[in-house]
C-alpha cells in the first residue's frame, strides 16, 4: 500500500509539474525524455532485474513499436491508438521467437541472442523498402480524436501513464505468484526447476510483458518525434542506455530504474547542450580561447555515453546494486 | 542436339559462374582467417575466464587505429607495426584485467559483461573524442593490388598477406598453448579451474594472461585488417557480434572451434554477399548464429550438456 501511495504522489507532483514550469517546450521535452527513459528501464527491469534474463536487445521492441506506428499511420492513415496495439502484436512476435529459441538454455546465451536478433531487426528495417531503409520514416501531420498532437504536453502525460502503468505492474508482480517464480528462477534455476517452476513459460511471460511495454513507448516516443529512423529506435546504443540507466540506479527494484533515469537523463542532456562546459568558463575555471576550453566545447556533447561508460564501471565494481544500494534501501 | 557455338557459350558461361564461386569462397575464406583470430581471442578469455568480453570489438578498434598511427606517424608497415602491436596490447589487456575484471571474477555473468560494456564503452568514446569520428583509411603501397591465381581468380594482397600471417599467429599460439608451461597452465585452468588450483596453478596470473592474449589477438586482428577496411571509433560493434558468432558457432570456448568458425562465417558472408546482397550479408551471418543456438547450441565443437 505504501509503495502504491508513493507512486500515486509522485504522479500527482509529475501531473502538475507543466502547470509550474510553464509553456517551456525545451523542459517539456527533458521531462519527456526522463519518463520515456524511466518507464522504459522499468519494463526492461521486470525480465532483467526480476527474472535475471539480460537482454541485450530491447531496441528491437522498442523498434518494433515505432515502425509498426509510423508505417500504419503513414501508409494507412490508421487511428494512432489502434496502430500503437499493431506494434504490441509485433513485438510480442519478436519476443517469443526470441523466447522460444533461447530459453531453453541458460547462462550467456540469452544476452548474446537477443543482441542477435535485435540486429536481424535493425537490419531489415534499414534494408528493405516499406520500412523506408536508411531515411526513415516522416509524418507531417497527426492528430487523435481532435486533439492537436504537435505540442509536447499530450505526449508528456502520456509518457507519465505508461510510467506509472509500468510502475504499477512492476510493483504488482513483485508480490504476485509470477512475481516470487521469475526471482527464484533469477537466484537459482535448478532449485526453481525441480520445485517444478516452468523456467520457459515463466521466463517468456516476463519477456512478453516486458517487450508489450517498452513497445507502447516505442509507438509513443515515434508520434512524438514525428520521425524516425534505424539509428534512432533500433540501435544497439539505446539497448544498452536502458540497461545502464537500470544498473546504476537499482537492478531488480522498482525504483531503481526511475532513480538511474532522473539522474542520468539529465546528465547526458546537460553535456549535450553543453550546460556544463559554459558552467566552467562562466566560473572562470577554464578560459574560452584556450585550448581546454575549445576542446570542451566541441566535445562535451559528444562525451554522454563516455560519462555512461565510466559511472558504469564504477557502478559495478563499487556499487553493484545501484545507488539506490547506496541509499541503503532494500526494497 | 547442341550447336558448337551454343555448347562453347555454355562452357564458358559455367565457367563464369565457377570463377565467380571460388572466388568468392577464396575471398571468404582469406577474411575469415582474420575473423578466426578475433573468434579465437574471445575464446581463450572466455575458457580460463568464463566470460563474455563484451570489450572485445573495441579492443580490435584500438588494434585499427594502433596500426594506422603506426603507419602515418611512425611510417612503419601496418603488417611489420605486429611486432610493437602485440606486445603494446597484451600489456594493455593484461593491466585491464588486473585493475579491472580481476575484482568481478566470481561475481555474477551479468555484472561481469556490464563491467565489460563499460570498458567498451570508455574505449570507443575516448577514441571517439581523440581521434574524431571521421573515419580514417590505411593506405599502403600495395594496398589495391592484386594478384591473379587459376586464370581468372583474383585475390587482393593485403587480405592474403593478413592470411599467411594469420595462419603464422595461429600456429605459435597452439605451439604456446600445447608445448609450454604457461600455456599448458592456462588450457588446465580453461578445463577445471578448482582442479587447476589445486594442482598449483596461479589461477589469478592465468587469468590476466589469458586476457593479454585475448586483447594481442583482438589488436593484432584490427591491425590485420585495418589496410582493407574502414577505421572509426565504433567499427568495434560489427566484430564484437561477429566474434560472439563465431565463439557459439565453434563452442563457447573452444579455440580450434572459434577457428573453424572464424572462417566459416567469413565464407558465409562472402558467399551471401555474392549471391544474396552485400546488405543482407550480416542478417544471413546471425540467423545462422540462432540456427546455431536452436538446434546445435554446444556449437560445432562444443562438448555437449555444456549450454
Amino acid at each position: 500500500m505504501k509503495q502504491i501511495a508513493i507512486i500515486a504522489v509522485i504522479a500527482g507532483i509529475a501531473a502538475v509539474l507543466p502547470l509550474v514550469i510553464g509553456e517551456s517546450p525545451y523542459f517539456t521535452g527533458v521531462l519527456i525524455s526522463v519518463l520515456m527513459m524511466a518507464a522504459l528501464a522499468s519494463a526492461w527491469n521486470i525480465l532483467g532485474g526480476y527474472a535475471g534474463q539480460y537482454s541485450f536487445g530491447h531496441a528491437a521492441y522498442f523498434g518494433a513499436g515505432a515502425y509498426t506506428t509510423m508505417i500504419l499511420i503513414s501508409k494507412f492513415n490508421l487511428n494512432p491508438i489502434l496502430s500503437m496495439v499493431a506494434g504490441i502484436v509485433v513485438a510480442c512476435i519478436i519476443a517469443l521467437v526470441t523466447g522460444s529459441i533461447v530459453f531453453r538454455l541458460r547462462g550467456h546465451y540469452f544476452g548474446l541472442a537477443s543482441i542477435a536478433v535485435a540486429e536481424i531487426v535493425r537490419l531489415s528495417a534499414l534494408n528493405f523498402d516499406f520500412t523506408g531503409g536508411a531515411q526513415g520514416i516522416l509524418l507531417t501531420d497527426v492528430s487523435l480524436w481532435g486533439v492537436d498532437l504537435n505540442s509536447k504536453t499530450p505526449f508528456y502525460y502520456g509518457m507519465l501513464l505508461v510510467l506509472v502503468v509500468t510502475l504499477g505492474i512492476a510493483l504488482s508482480l513483485r508480490t504476485s505468484k509470477t512475481g516470487y517464480y521469475l526471482q527464484a528462477i533469477r537466484e537459482d534455476q535448478d532449485a526453481a526447476a525441480s520445485l517444478g517452476i516452468n523456467l520457459a513459460f515463466y521466463k517468456n511471460k516476463a519477456l512478453l510483458i516486458s517487450a508489450a511495454l517498452t513497445s507502447v513507448l516505442g509507438s509513443l516516443y515515434a508520434v512524438y518525434i514525428r520521425f524516425i529512423d534505424t539509428s534512432a529506435v533500433l540501435d544497439l546504443r539505446l539497448s544498452i542506455e536502458i540497461i545502464l540507466t537500470a544498473i546504476i540506479g537499482g537492478v531488480g527494484t522498482v525504483w531503481g530504474p526511475v532513480l538511474g533515469a532522473v539522474l542520468l537523463v539529465p546528465l547526458a542532456e546537460m553535456l549535450r547542450s553543453n550546460v556544463i562546459g559554459d558552467a566552467l568558463v562562466k566560473q572562470g575555471m577554464v578560459s574560452e580561447t584556450s585550448g581546454l576550453g575549445v576542446f570542451l566545447k566541441e566535445n562535451l556533447a559528444h562525451a554522454h555515453v563516455l560519462v555512461y561508460g565510466i559511472i558504469t564501471v564504477l557502478c559495478i565494481l563499487y556499487l553493484p546494486k545501484g545507488i539506490l544500494g547506496l541509499l541503503g534501501r532494500k526494497k | 542436339m547442341v550447336s558448337g557455338g551454343k555448347f562453347l557459350q555454355a562452357v564458358h558461361f559455367k565457367g563464369v559462374i565457377m570463377t565467380f564461386f571460388f572466388q568468392s569462397l577464396l575471398s571468404g575464406l582469406l577474411t575469415g582467417g582474420v575473423y578466426a583470430l578475433a573468434g579465437i581471442g574471445m575464446s581463450v578469455v572466455f575458457g580460463v575466464m568464463n566470460i563474455s568480453n563484451f570489450a572485445h570489438g573495441d579492443l580490435m578498434m584500438l588494434g585499427m587505429y594502433m596500426a594506422y598511427f603506426a603507419f602515418t606517424l611512425l611510417h612503419i608497415d601496418p603488417y611489420l607495426s605486429l611486432l610493437l602491436i602485440i606486445p603494446t596490447a597484451f600489456l594493455f589487456g593484461f593491466l585491464i584485467e588486473k585493475v579491472f575484471i580481476h575484482r568481478i571474477i566470481h561475481h555474477p555473468h551479468q555484472n561481469q559483461i556490464l563491467l565489460t560494456i563499460g570498458l567498451g564503452l570508455i574505449m570507443s568514446n575516448t577514441a571517439l573524442l581523440a581521434f574524431t569520428s571521421d573515419p580514417k583509411i590505411l593506405t599502403t603501397s600495395y594496398s589495391s593490388s592484386a594478384v591473379t591465381i587459376f586464370g581468372g581468380i583474383s585475390l587482393s594482397v593485403p587480405l592474403l598477406l593478413s592470411f599467411v600471417i594469420t595462419c603464422l599467429i595461429t600456429g605459435i599460439l597452439f605451439l604456446f598453448l600445447s608445448k609450454t608451461t604457461t600455456g599448458l597452465a592456462l588450457w588446465a585452468t580453461s578445463q577445471n579451474r578448482e582442479a587447476a588450483q589445486l594442482m598449483g596453478i596461479n589461477v589469478s596470473k592465468m587469468s590476466a594472461i589469458a586476457f593479454g592474449l585475448g586483447t594481442a589477438l583482438a589488436a593484432t586482428a584490427g591491425a590485420l585488417i585495418a589496410p582493407t577496411y574502414y577505421i572509426h571509433p565504433m567499427a568495434g560493434h560489427t566484430f564484437l557480434l561477429k566474434a560472439f558468432t563465431i565463439c557459439v558457432l565453434g563452442g563457447l570456448g573452444s579455440v580450434v572451434g572459434a577457428g573453424v568458425g572464424g572462417v566459416i562465417i567469413g565464407v558465409v558472408e562472402s558467399m551471401s554477399s555474392t549471391y544474396l546482397s552485400s546488405d543482407w550479408k550480416d542478417v544471413v551471418v546471425f540467423i545462422i548464429f540462432l540456427g546455431v543456438l536452436l538446434f546445435r547450441p554446444q556449437g560445432l565443437f562444443g562438448k555437449k550438456g555444456e549450454q
